[in-house]
């Protein structure tokens, strides 16, 4: 058999910007960017790791990329499809971190300068697991405090990460690209590809991406496949309209005068009506304003809120009925109660376009995720120490464990035993961020998590002095990195089986919105 | 010899044999003629055709090699992060076999995946997209992280129409030798309420009791209750004629053999049916019937919480007359 050549044929990689000349829109970030790897070049910089954060697909893996290349650094990356423990993290990032390359300081053949400075890239950084990536968090601001090395974490969502390592971070958002910046990308890929797009066409797919430059690569090569020519009427992108239609779905809801229109818009968004109920709570208030008489908004408030949010109520008591058992037949119920309500409530037309708002980050997400994610740590630790399943922990303990480590004493103790590291405390000790006080109960409760860790029971035992000494072997004999990152997969096999055995099956989420 | 299930004996072989889709089986297709596939989400209810197209796809794409080709994970196989991190990026990142230029990885039920699991699935569809492609399936795409969608070709699948089930109910029916009615064929039509999975489950239960299918037939094998009856309790209920009702119910439950569920979830599509009804009348009915679901989960006799239901209707009309 021949050989196999791969021909990168998914758009979104092919054009994959390689230069920061192609890199559309983020100037400012990018610049900024420059400026950080600048300083790396003159010596260590007061923040030696840097966020990059911002939506999907707008550039800033590839920024990340980009940097290396331009500035000739290596490029090491970590990212979420790989195990992010503490013991990965500081084999393989803490390793990089320290060496440098082979030849520093030489030219390479393009005649770029060669600093033999390595890039250490934590693509999604914003994801470390609770419980497979066990310590990641930790681990990682430990790296940024030794590192020699330059290094650049990546995520959606910037609250995702640990407080303790945004403080030692410089931070850089990455926005939305422009739809008028984003037809010339497309343009090009069509001169390349041998494509004759209308102009208006090529606006449709750029518009419809609502700022998402892979989104609209690939809903470009969606359209064009098995085609050289494109018109206005070839573009039916079924997906990413969301923004759009759920507007549209809204006016009907709002001011629509037949169920059935509002039904059939929200029944084509294929929104759940867990996040439906987020946008009619969001304009409710906005779009039934409080007006006197004359048309003048008045003090006080509307009587059609007051009773649209009777209906909202109901709904969500639907919601909640789904949430604890599971029935998602009850979604339909909720479904329509907010679908149908702002109009059964409605005791007049309002006139007048009012803009709709969508429901803020934190709202949708209920909760920030970093929070989130920190409780779940907190709980995996709490349930290794009482034997109880995650979901009490949770749920019951912790709410318990704050009450109690309002005592300092119990603090300290509780925070020893449990080995809970600083951001852990600062959120059981109900605080903003790392205060003296939460700093003093960890220092304390170190003597007793150290006195601590050799008498762990055997089934809780991490192989931690084991590989210790993998690493300090590697050290000595000047492993290359490859063989390091080899080790540490062939470890990783191992605990991930062993790891497996205890994750929860993800629930079957079945749904009956069905109108 | 046992007699093989009909929805796995009539799935889809290829792109043609995917009914009432038209829009997508057609874009589908010419991914197919070009020979490329960008990443794909699918997103629709049950029982559309979003496995059948998937796997149409692999079959016409890769031939004979399609199934060494094309790996399937749905949510009864253990999906967490860990799977994501070994299982998934091994299989993508192996050659493809038979001189295919990449492979398919179908994720179905892609919904259920935790967002861990979502997250971690960001680079190895970038990384090895060279190699392979992944086809997500969903019921709700709001359920599917941006960053995903990001990296898909978006296809929603439509509940079917009712012509797209009764064209496919006929072509089975011929297959299989049975004569349908016009009534039956209707009734089979309103047993699936869009899903062709139910529509031909049902048409092989039926066909099972006879080869000469009628209403009857349909309603019998599925338990469902005609539409015109139904509704009638529903309207008795509303003129407060409460023991009439009642006596109707009894004939769905005790007659007919509705279960609770199937009465409720017969109920609430009818309500829809009714003009005359405000806004304001609807939600008040629906919160009764969804309470009633509710207690039906929670209680003991379906029976006492069925005739709760229409002795509320019943008092509801009243109380707006009054
Ligand atoms: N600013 C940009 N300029 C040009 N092309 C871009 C830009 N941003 C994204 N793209 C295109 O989209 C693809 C994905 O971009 P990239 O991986 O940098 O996104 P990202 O911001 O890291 O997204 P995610 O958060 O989903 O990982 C690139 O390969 C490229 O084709
Ligand atoms: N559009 C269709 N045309 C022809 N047959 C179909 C169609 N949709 C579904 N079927 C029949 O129903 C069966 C199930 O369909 P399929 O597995 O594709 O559903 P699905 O959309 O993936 O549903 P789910 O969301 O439950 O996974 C198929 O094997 C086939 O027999
Ligand atoms: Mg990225
Ligand atoms: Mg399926």
């Amino acid at each position: 058999m021949s050989v196999e050549i791969v021909i990168q044929n998914d758009w979104a990689e092919k054009y994959r910007p390689k230069t920061f000349k192609d890199l559309i829109g983020n100037k400012k970030a990018i610049h900024e960017l420059r400026l950080w790897a600048e300083e790396w070049e003159k010596g260590v910089p007061e923040k030696k790791a840097v966020i990059l954060y911002g939506t999907a697909g707008i550039g800033k893996t590839s920024s990340a990329a980009v940097l290396a290349a331009e500035m000739g650094w290596e490029y090491v990356e970590m990212n979420a499809g790989d195990q992010r423990t503490a013991d990965v993290i500081e084999r393989i990032a803490g390793m990089a971190s320290k060496t440098t390359t082979l030849f520093s300081h030489e030219v390479d053949e393009d005649g770029k300068k060669s600093s033999g400075r390595r890039l250490i890239v934590l693509d999604e950084a914003d994801n470390l697991h609770g419980t497979y990536d066990k310590g990641g968090s930790k681990a990682i601001a430990d790296v940024i405090d030794k590192t020699t090395q330059p290094i650049l974490l990546i995520a959606n969502d910037v609250y995702g990460i640990t407080q303790t390592i945004r403080s030692k971070s410089m931070e850089i958002e990455f926005s939305r690209i422009q739809t008028r910046s984003l037809v010339p990308v497309l343009t090009k890929i069509c001169q390349n590809e041998g494509i004759t797009a209308a102009e208006s066409a090529i606006l449709k797919i750029a518009e419809n991406a609502g700022g998402d430059v892979r989104s609209a690569i690939n809903d470009l090569q969606a359209v064009t496949v098995g085609k050289t020519e494109i018109a206005d009427e070839d573009i039916v992108i079924s997906g990413r309209d969301v923004k759009e239609t759920i507007f549209k779905a809204l006016v009907k809801v709002f001011k629509g005068h037949h169920r059935s229109d509002a039904l059939d818009a929200v029944k084509t968004l294929d929104e759940t009506p867990e996040d439906l109920i987020l946008w009619v709570d969001e304009n409710l208030p906005i779009q039934f304003p409080n007006q006197s008489s004359d048309g003048k908004s008045a003090n006080g408030i509307n009587p059609d809120v007051a009773n649209g949010y009777q209906v909202l109520s109901k709904a969500d008591l639907y919601l909640g009925r789904v949430r604890r058992r599971q029935t998602y037949r009850m979604w339909r119920y909720a479904g329509f109660m907010t679908t149908v309500g702002p109009m059964s409530v409605r005791s007049k037309d309002y006139s007048g376009f009012i803009k709709y708002t969508s429901p803020s980050k934190w709202k949708r997400m209920g909760q920030s995720r970093s929070v989130r994610n920190m409780r779940d740590n907190i709980a995996v630790k709490i349930s290794a120490r009482h034997g109880k399943s995650m979901r009490v922990s949770r749920n019951e303990i912790i709410p318990y464990y704050r009450k109690l480590m309002e005592n300092e004493e119990y603090a300290i103790a509780l925070a020893g035993e449990s080995d809970f590291d600083m951001d852990e405390l600062v959120y059981l000790l109900k605080a903003k961020s790392a205060t003296k006080k939460v700093q003093s109960v960890y220092e304390k409760s170190r003597f007793i998590a150290d006195a601590k860790r050799p008498a762990e029971p055997e089934f809780f035992k991490t192989p931690e002095s084991e590989k210790r000494s993998t690493v300090a072997a590697a050290d000595k004999n000047q492993l290359t990195l490859e063989e390091i990152t080899k080790k540490s997969e062939e470890k990783k096999a191992e605990e991930e089986q062993a790891a497996a055995k205890t994750e929860e099956k993800p629930k079957n989420q079945k749904s009956l919105f069905d109108f | 010899m046992r007699e093989e299930i009909w929805v796995e004996k009539y799935r889809p072989m290829t792109l043609d044999d995917v009914f009432g889709q038209e829009a997508t089986v057609e874009r589908l297709k010419s991914y197919v003629r070009s020979g490329n596939l960008p990443h794909l989400l699918f997103t629709g209810p049950p029982g559309v055709g979003k496995t059948a197209s998937s796997v149409s796809i692999a079959r016409e794409m890769f031939g004979e090699f399609w199934s060494e080709n094309f790996t399937e994970l749905n949510a009864s196989d253990e999906r967490g992060i860990d799977v994501v991190r070994n299982k998934i990026k091994t299989f993508a990142k192996t050659a493809p076999i038979g001189g295919a230029s990449f492979k398919i990885i179908f994720l179905d039920e892609a919904d259920a995946l935790t967002n861990d699991a979502q997250s971690a699935l960001r680079r190895t569809m970038e990384k090895y997209s060279g190699n392979c492609r992944f086809i997500l399936s969903c019921n709700y795409s709001s359920k599917i992280i941006e960053p995903i969608q990001s990296r898909c070709a978006i296809y929603r699948f439509r509940s079917l129409t009712d012509d797209a089930i009764s064209e496919r109910v006929k072509f089975i029916a011929e297959k299989e030798s049975l004569t349908i009615t016009e009534d039956g064929l209707k009734a089979l039509v309103y047993v699936a309420g869009g899903d062709m999975r139910k529509a031909v489950n049902s048409l092989q239960a039926a066909a099972f009791i006879q080869k000469d299918i009628d209403e009857e037939t349909i309603y019998k094998i599925t338990a469902t209750a005609r539409p015109e009856d139904v509704l009638d309790l529903i309207q008795t209920a509303l003129a407060g004629e409460f023991k009439n009702a009642r006596d109707k119910l009894n004939v769905l439950v005790f007659e007919q053999g509705l279960s609770a569920d199937d009465v409720m979830n017969q109920v609430y599509r009818a309500l829809f049916k009714i003009e005359d009804l405000s806004d304001a009348e609807m939600i008040q009915l629906i919160d009764a019937v969804g309470e009633i679901d509710f207690r039906i989960t929670e209680g003991a006799n379906e029976r006492i919480q069925l005739e709760a239901l229409i002795a509320h209707f019943a008092l509801l009309r009243r109380k707006e007359k009054e």
